[in-house]
């Protein structure tokens, strides 16, 4: 439902909503604009005054550099690894338990909900030390799975949420049918629920990778090493010598950011959804 | 875009035991509770289990070594102290400010940006995929973004100064303009987030309410306020909601921006408590910290949520 107007004239064009929406997309896209076009000039030129808006003779060294001698290519790995096993584990027992809390089957499943919500918002910090110290403990610091297990537990409570909202839009009696042919639970999950419920684990897909992609805290204290640090660790670590080599970084950023975008554009839908569904998550 | 599922979920649809055998309501249980105990279990040991072990530990004397970690003894100082410390005063004093401010501001601009998104025709559906461009960048690469843009040498926010005023400032040098650069990269990367959920809760307004309110002869600025925002409060408040928690938790951009300077001028209460933990590794200081942000954000979400509901209540 659009509430456009019909205008007439010069007014079609030039009226309050299209200035409106031209400073919005400006406003936007120019700074994404600035990160793309300054990670192909070269180290001079970035560092030139006044700067230039567009590149003087176009380059990949920072790529290159930002690849080969500061071992994006490891964080990435490690960012795909770590993202991907958290999505598929996440799926998987948002899946189960929000089918299982849908249809009062489950006794106290409205508290839950309601921890569950509280949960998904809790800072971070207020957590960090006792994983931290416990996955000191358990030699799981600088590891896959010492990211993996946290992004799960903390993915979890909103995926549930969605899993649960979406599920519940599922007719009860395709499941009761489901259960008087006499199919196990196991059966009616598989073959009845689960084909229509692609479109919720689209949401909760895309939610959690993004959130497993761009969480910084958790992996900056546990995954310090380089050899497992992610791509926002590894970005923010560029600056450790004596000066910010800004080249590298946008180099690098634009190579974290395109995949997430490509992403994110193509399961728009999805995203939209999932904000209106009443749980929100940055 | 607001789907029939979430209705239905909202009003918890009522529970099919009467209808269904006692035998299949049996198996649904027990089946429900074995589908549901793996995501449950973990994220009772993962989170659970580690907020209440962080209000423990919060009251502990900690000590640390290579092996592992020892609690000493028990005690209530670590509160003390920190109710005694200035920094973590100025720390709750900036975090405060910042949630204020930033939240206060990507409202306004989010609203008004939605208002615009709603009366666009065609392009709308680009609008929506650029918007969401900034909410899917990864918070350090916006941060890492903006440090250049402010850069005290060859930055072009700094070269626009000089351009217009004609002398150069260090933007991130000063206390106030560090804070203000820090609250302008926030803005810039949520309004977007905050448009596309007030967008949503605009679209969900059924248009023969507009069409009453023109017969009225309402005016357009009568119709916001009467018709528009009552109806948006719900996804108002929750905007509101999660904005406030995360703005209240801030630790990325501050922690690549401005390292929470000069000084601690921009030090949040997220970075003083990860300092305090992890740099001075000072266990027990650190968790007070970190747990008196979870209560203070807590507590100020159940004061907002109770305002909200006595609101609700007033207007029907």
């Amino acid at each position: 439902m659009s509430r456009s107007r019909v205008r007439r004239g010069w007014r079609r064009w030039i009226n309050v909503v299209n200035l409106g929406g031209v400073v919005i997309a400006v406003v936007t896209a120019v700074p994404l604009y600035w990160l793309v076009v300054n990670s192909f000039k070269t180290n001079a030129e970035i560092a030139t005054s006044p700067p230039t808006l567009f590149p003087q003779d176009w380059t990949f060294e920072n790529y290159v550099t930002a690849f080969v001698s500061n071992e994006l290519a490891v964080y990435m790995l490690n960012s795909v690894i770590v993202a991907v096993a958290t999505t598929a584990i996440v799926l998987g027992l948002s899946l189960f338990a929000g089918y299982a809390l849908v249809g009062g089957k489950l006794r106290g499943s409205t508290p839950i909900m309601t921890t569950l919500l509280m949960l998904s918002v809790f800072p971070a910090i207020a957590v960090l030390t006792p994983i931290y110290l416990i996955e000191r403990q358990l030699g799981l610091l600088n590891s896959h799975p010492g990211l993996i297990l946290p992004y799960v537990a903390f993915n979890l409570p909103f995926a549930i949420w969605i899993m649960r909202n979406y599920l519940a839009g599922i007719p009860t009696t395709i499941e009761e049918a489901s259960e008087i042919d006499g199919a196990s639970p196991l059966r009616t999950m598989f073959s009845v629920i689960l084909p229509m419920s692609t479109p919720g684990l689209f949401t909760v897909g895309v939610f959690t990778f993004t959130a497993s992609w761009s969480e910084f805290l958790m992996a900056l204290t546990f995954n310090s090493e380089t050899s497992f640090r992610t791509i926002p660790v590894g970005i923010a670590l560029f600056s450790t010598e004596f000066s910010v080599p800004f080249g590298a970084i946008f180099a690098g950023s634009v190579s974290a950011t395109v995949p997430i975008v490509v992403l994110v554009l193509i399961f728009r839908r999805s995203i939209v959804s999932g904000l209106t569904s009443g749980a929100v998550k940055g | 875009m607001g789907t029939a599922p979430d209705r239905r979920a909202q009003e918890a649809p009522p529970a099919p035991q009467g209808k269904a055998p006692r035998g299949i309501v049996a198996t649904r249980r027990r089946s429900a509770l074995f589908f549901a105990s793996p995501a449950l279990l973990l994220i009772l040991l993962v989170t659970v289990f580690p907020v209440l072990y962080s209000i423990v530990l919060s009251f502990a004397r900690v000590t640390i070594d290579y092996d592992g970690f020892q609690i000493e003894e028990f005690t209530v100082g670590n509160y003390g102290a920190l109710l005694q410390s200035t920094a973590w005063y100025q720390a709750l004093g900036f975090t405060l400010l910042y949630t204020v401010v930033t939240v206060t501001v990507e409202l306004v601009l989010g609203m008004l940006a939605a208002l615009v998104l709603e009366r666009l025709g065609v392009t709308r559906g680009w609008m929506l995929a650029l918007l969401l461009v900034p909410w899917s960048l990864v918070t350090i690469v916006s941060a890492q973004l903006w440090r250049y843009i402010y850069d005290s040498t060859y930055g072009i926010a700094t070269w626009g100064f000089q351009a217009l005023t004609g002398d150069a400032p260090v933007i991130l040098g000063e206390p106030v303009s560090a804070a203000i650069a820090l609250m302008v990269a926030d803005i810039w990367k949520t309004t977007p987030f905050v448009a596309i959920i007030l967008l949503a809760g605009l679209v969900m307004i059924p248009e023969e309410h507009y069409e009453a309110a023109e017969l009225d002869g309402s005016s357009a600025w009568q119709t916001f306020w009467q018709v528009v925002m009552p109806q948006l409060l719900p996804t108002f408040t929750i905007a509101v909601l999660f904005r406030v928690l995360q703005a209240f938790g801030v630790f990325d951009l501050p922690f690549v921006l401005t390292q929470g300077g000069p000084g601690t001028a921009t030090q949040t209460l997220a970075i003083m408590g990860y300092r305090v933990l992890f740099q001075d590794i000072n266990i027990g200081p650190g968790a007070a910290i970190a747990t008196s942000t979870a209560l203070i954000v807590g507590l100020g979400c159940l004061l907002f949520l109770r305002a909200f509901r006595n609101q609700a209540r007033g207007e029907r």
